[in-house]
């Protein structure tokens, strides 16, 4: 028993190795995959709240009380106007910033006025010319 | 039945029992309790920032972090600020525990410093970085590998194993990649980060932004991941392995943030060390400063020690039974223990050191 017990470990665990690698291939994400100092690629966004009144406010001004880079800390984001290193890649530094504009957007109950975050991003994977994309929060509720 | 069908079950129980013999072989264990001793600051480095928040009446409940399940447990912020502080005095309690050679309480401290680690890394994909995925691999293996200074192999199997993914699948990663084995990706980083390469002379400015430089250079650094990932499984290249890893790792920590990803790598290239303890023997005067260097450093019990005639030139006898006398063995001594293995390796490759070897 204490045999086949460790067979499953042992070969569990490798198999689940490879496969978390193999997964980093595809994922955003790259959870035990490994893939370190992946990129040089850059980027840049402007956030910004897209008020009721349809005002586009920079969330680089506080708003009721709040300060985004209060309130997104982690993960190079406190500052996304300036150019950064995507240091774990492009795919997985702009999953981080569409998750935190969603964050942002469920987390901000004094906030009454904003309708939804949304950010234009420039991104450029390596030397590859500059791609931008809109990136958007849910529309939140409290603005309904 | 053909003969190759009716020999394939038999090779197969072969090869199963072959695996059984190695994962189950009774080993030394010392590698993994001075991984745990050096494992105990490295996850105290590794949580002081979250306690250091935590100090300021902050958690990353506060601030943005992403759930990887909905079901994942949350603990209100006061337990989860008392459970990162267990985390620290486990951690503490861990390397104390295996220094002291106290089995229940390296345990039992363990597996709470594991469960702590993986708790808090699981609980955002914001608090996901490799050098915390590879901590919380280690701390998994020493949570499950027995306390003791002996015992099956296979978590030392496991742990080498995940060494080498570690490496491997980095360099693999980069060797996949077309920009990144071309040098676009090197060289794109210097020119972003030249503003703070000012300190540097002009000659390696110069250097360090050609093009050129980068399209060799890459190829050097992706080879030498996977190098390291294929060198410490065989023997004949497993020290060049070491020596190169532990460069390599020092080389990252002076050029990025890596949190403790250099600590906890070369920390792990201890379990490299065949896992077996006093099959080679130090003769030597007791009074010699080789006594008690190897005295005080030999943490993997890599000799067994014998009382030499005062004055008398060290001798050392190698598992395969090779005498080496004098200063080679001085430096073939030092070359095996792990603090000094560094700086010793290299003089193995002295014509006099090589010749003593072969003798």
């Amino acid at each position: 028993m204490r045999v086949i017990g460790r067979r499953v470990i042992v070969l569990g665990v490798v198999l689940l190795q490879l496969g978390f690698i193999a997964r980093g291939y595809s994922a955003d994400h790259k959870e035990f995959a490994f893939q370190m100092f992946p990129e040089s690629s850059t980027w840049r966004a402007d956030v910004v709240r897209v008020t009721a009144d349809e005002r586009r406010v920079p969330v680089e001004i506080p708003w009721d009380g709040y300060s985004w880079d209060e309130l997104v800390t982690e993960r190079g984001l406190s500052h996304p106007s300036f150019r950064h290193h995507a240091d774990a890649g492009l795919d997985n530094q702009l999953a981080f910033l569409r998750a935190a504009l969603d964050w942002v957007a469920a987390n901000t109950p004094r906030d009454h006025a904003t309708r939804y975050l949304e950010a234009r991003v420039t991104a450029w994977h390596n030397d590859d010319p500059p791609r931008v994309e809109v990136f958007r929060s849910p529309v939140r509720e409290m603005s309904r | 039945m053909s003969a190759p069908a009716a020999t394939a079950p038999l090779r197969g129980a072969g090869v199963l029992a072959r695996l059984d013999e190695l994962l189950g072989r009774e080993v030394s264990l010392r590698a993994l309790s001075l991984l745990r001793v050096l494992v105990g600051p490295i996850v105290l480095l590794h949580l002081a920032p979250f306690l250091s928040d935590s100090l300021h009446g902050r958690t990353y409940q506060d601030v943005f972090h992403e759930p990887y399940a909905s079901w994942y447990p949350e603990l209100p912020e006061g337990a989860y600020i008392g459970v990162l502080w267990l985390g620290a005095v486990a951690a503490v309690a861990m390397s104390a525990g295996a220094l002291m050679r106290l089995a229940a309480l390296t345990r039992v401290a363990t597996v709470t410093t594991f469960a702590v680690v993986a708790y808090n890394v699981f609980l955002s994909t914001t608090h996901f970085h490799n050098n915390r995925a590879y901590l919380v691999i280690v701390l998994g293996i020493l949570a499950v590998a027995p306390a003791a200074q002996a015992g099956p192999a296979w978590p030392l199997w496991l742990l080498r194993f995940e060494c080498a993914a570690v490496y491997g699948a980095s360099g693999l990663s980069k060797l996949l990649d077309p920009d990144w084995f071309g040098g676009t990706v090197t060289w794109q980083r210097v020119l972003h980060d030249r503003a703070d390469l000012h300190p540097l002379p002009d000659w390696a400015l110069s250097v360090l932004t050609d093009r050129d430089f980068h399209t060799g250079a890459a190829k050097v650094i992706v080879l030498t991941e996977l190098f390291i990932a294929l060198g410490l499984w065989s023997r004949r290249t497993r020290y060049a392995a070491v020596w190169v890893a532990a460069i390599f790792h020092l080389t990252i920590e002076a050029s990025a943030s890596v949190q403790v990803f250099s600590f906890l790598g070369i920390a792990v290239l201890l379990i490299w060390a065949v896992p077996s303890t006093r099959d080679r023997v130090l003769r030597i005067d007791p009074r010699a400063p080789l006594a008690r260097v190897v005295g005080a450093l030999d943490w993997l019990a890599r000799f067994r020690v014998e009382p030499a005639a005062p004055g008398s030139t060290p001798e050392v006898v190698d598992r395969d039974g090779t005498t080496i006398r004098g200063r080679p063995a001085v430096a073939f001594a030092l070359s095996r223990l792990p603090l000094t293995a560094w700086f010793a390796l290299p003089t193995l490759l002295l014509p006099a050191v090589r010749r003593a070897r072969a003798a």
